[in-house]
């Protein structure tokens, strides 16, 4: 009886400890509510996330020029590669300027990034104002399975939006709303060429695009978006809780084009051109963006909202 | 007694009038969500119903020449093949409209239509930021990215030239197109575009 007694106060005593573990852990865990965009500036390419990788990824903006430029930014992206494997590589638009012809699919493309395409990576391309949509959106390299505006989910708990932002019309916004809808409590990562947050000089954020657009990414919970158009990089303070990236300069450039006078700049950078790389794991999307000679110009994380999509 | 009744009923009369006014404020306030922003204009219907036609009309031919070159599959790695593809079914619409002229899917009626809804959603200052968003980057005689574009019906839209971004209540407003075509700017004139095909079916000069 006297054992009995000792074995449960022992039990008890080792149930009330494990409880006061879990409650441990649960409190250093951060508040799924706050989302800090955390960006630094670093000089040296370092692994972004320290959690357990689950999606690690690369995005280019405006590329298919053929000069110097995008071939070096090639090179540079092979290179980063080597010590973040990334799956496979987003186009913001604009992958081919001037000739669409076969010779310009090789030196725009097959060329700057031959040695990713030899081992496999996959691009997936949207739809920019230089490029001609039929003959882009059947190209297979380029992934769109025929479609200007398509989605993909490389890995459980992610899917991309591939749109076509120049030429948003009804058709392509009753897609965009079913296909948000449905994607349930995912990482919901919209890409396109057009910015509807921009602190360019010369172009500015798509006015017109966002009206119809915002409220859906609203709407449905959307954490990210990446665009390009304006020849540089952009890191914008987040707006209505969705994090914002344009990047228009992975070939072409647009020294000095980012207005000083912007409010919503986080970080920009037109002085090169860039790439970027970001990797999801769990909760957390990392980011780099990096310059055509390799300095990392920004890097930072943020954790996505947790919120209910609506029906 | 008369005037305790009057000065209830003037009572119940003003709560009903507060009621009202409060139920007209909520509807308005509905009025202007954003799902609202762009509403859709409705282009009378005799015109929508020309337009229809014509559009089908060319759809027709269309498709009989999509049936008549050799069929590219959805995808393909080779970038001469989809080209050759564009190149043989724009030679092939060409041969079933031979006659085809400016005014064969923009009729007078039609076109008529088209302007205003245009006009109606370029004027004033919002007008402004949407006729900016036609003639900037991306319309081929705009100066930053200038490209020659031929202006002709069966005309080549050429593949080097950029495309004009189409402002979204343009085309919320416009009468919706077959997947297969699509309303662009070359400067100031409207045209609609076969791209599949790469061709200019018909074009509106000076819309804007």
């Amino acid at each position: 009886m006297k054992s009995a007694k000792r074995s449960l106060r022992l039990s008890l005593v080792m149930f009330l400890a494990l409880l006061f573990q879990l409650q441990g852990q649960q409190s250093t865990r951060p508040d799924p509510g706050v989302r800090p965009a955390e960006g630094t500036a670093t000089a040296t390419a370092q692994q972004p996330a320290q959690q357990q990788p689950q999606l690690k990824f690369a995005i280019l903006g405006d590329t298919g020029t053929g000069g110097r430029q995008q071939y070096e930014v090639g090179q540079k992206l092979t290179a980063t590669r080597g010590t973040f494997p990334f799956e496979f590589v987003i186009l913001l638009g604009d992958n081919m300027y001037g000739g669409e012809n076969a010779k310009d699919f090789q030196t725009k493309f097959e060329k700057p990034y031959e040695a990713l395409l030899k081992t496999g990576i996959k691009f997936y391309a949207s739809l920019g104002n230089h490029d001609v949509p039929e003959r882009q959106i059947t190209y297979k390299l380029f992934n769109m399975d025929g479609k200007r505006y398509y989605t993909f989910k490389p890995k459980d708990g992610v899917r991309f939006f591939a749109l076509d932002s120049n030429y948003m019309d009804k058709r392509q916004l009753e897609w965009l709303e079913t296909e948000l809808k449905n994607s349930g409590s995912e990482w919901k990562i919209p890409f396109f060429h057009h910015p509807i947050y921009s602190s360019g000089e010369k172009h500015g954020p798509a006015l017109e695009l966002r009206k119809v657009l915002e409220p859906l990414l609203i709407k449905y919970g959307v954490d990210v978006v990446f665009a390009g158009h304006e020849h540089f990089y952009e890191r914008l303070k987040p707006q209505n809780d969705i994090q914002y990236f344009t990047l228009g300069s992975s070939a072409k450039l647009r020294k000095g084009g980012i207005t000083g006078r912007s409010a919503i700049t986080a970080k920009g950078f037109d002085a090169d051109n860039a790439f970027m790389i970001a990797e999801i794991a769990g909760d957390e999307m990392s980011f780099q963006a990096i310059s055509r000679t390799g300095t990392v110009v920004d890097s930072g994380k943020f954790r996505r909202v947790e919120r209910k999509a609506s029906n | 007694m008369r005037t305790h009744l009057s000065s209830r009923h003037t009572r119940t009369a003003a709560l009903c009038l507060l009621l009202l006014l409060i139920s007209a404020c909520v509807e308005n306030s509905q009025a202007t969500s954003p799902q609202a922003t762009l509403p859709q204009a409705t282009p009378p219907q005799a015109q929508s119903k020309e337009f229809e036609a014509g559009i089908d009309k060319y759809m027709q031919i269309h498709r009989k020449a999509v049936g008549a070159v050799p069929a590219l599959p959805r995808e393909s790695s080779d970038a001469a093949l989809i080209a050759k593809h564009q190149q043989q079914l724009a030679g092939k619409i060409r041969e079933l409209r031979p006659k085809a002229m400016v005014g064969e899917v923009f009729s007078p009626a039609v076109r008529q239509m088209v302007i205003a809804i245009i006009k109606q959603k370029t004027e004033g200052k919002d007008g402004a930021a949407v006729k900016a968003t036609i003639l900037g980057d991306g319309n081929p005689k705009s100066a930053e990215s200038p490209a020659p574009v031929n202006l002709a019906v069966n005309g080549t839209y050429p593949a080097s030239a950029p495309l004009s971004t189409m402002p979204p209540s343009i085309l919320m407003a416009l009468p919706m197109l077959p997947k297969e075509l699509e309303y662009r700017f070359v400067g100031r004139n409207l045209i609609l575009l076969d791209s599949q095909a790469n061709l200019i079916v018909d074009f509106i000069p000076n819309v804007l």
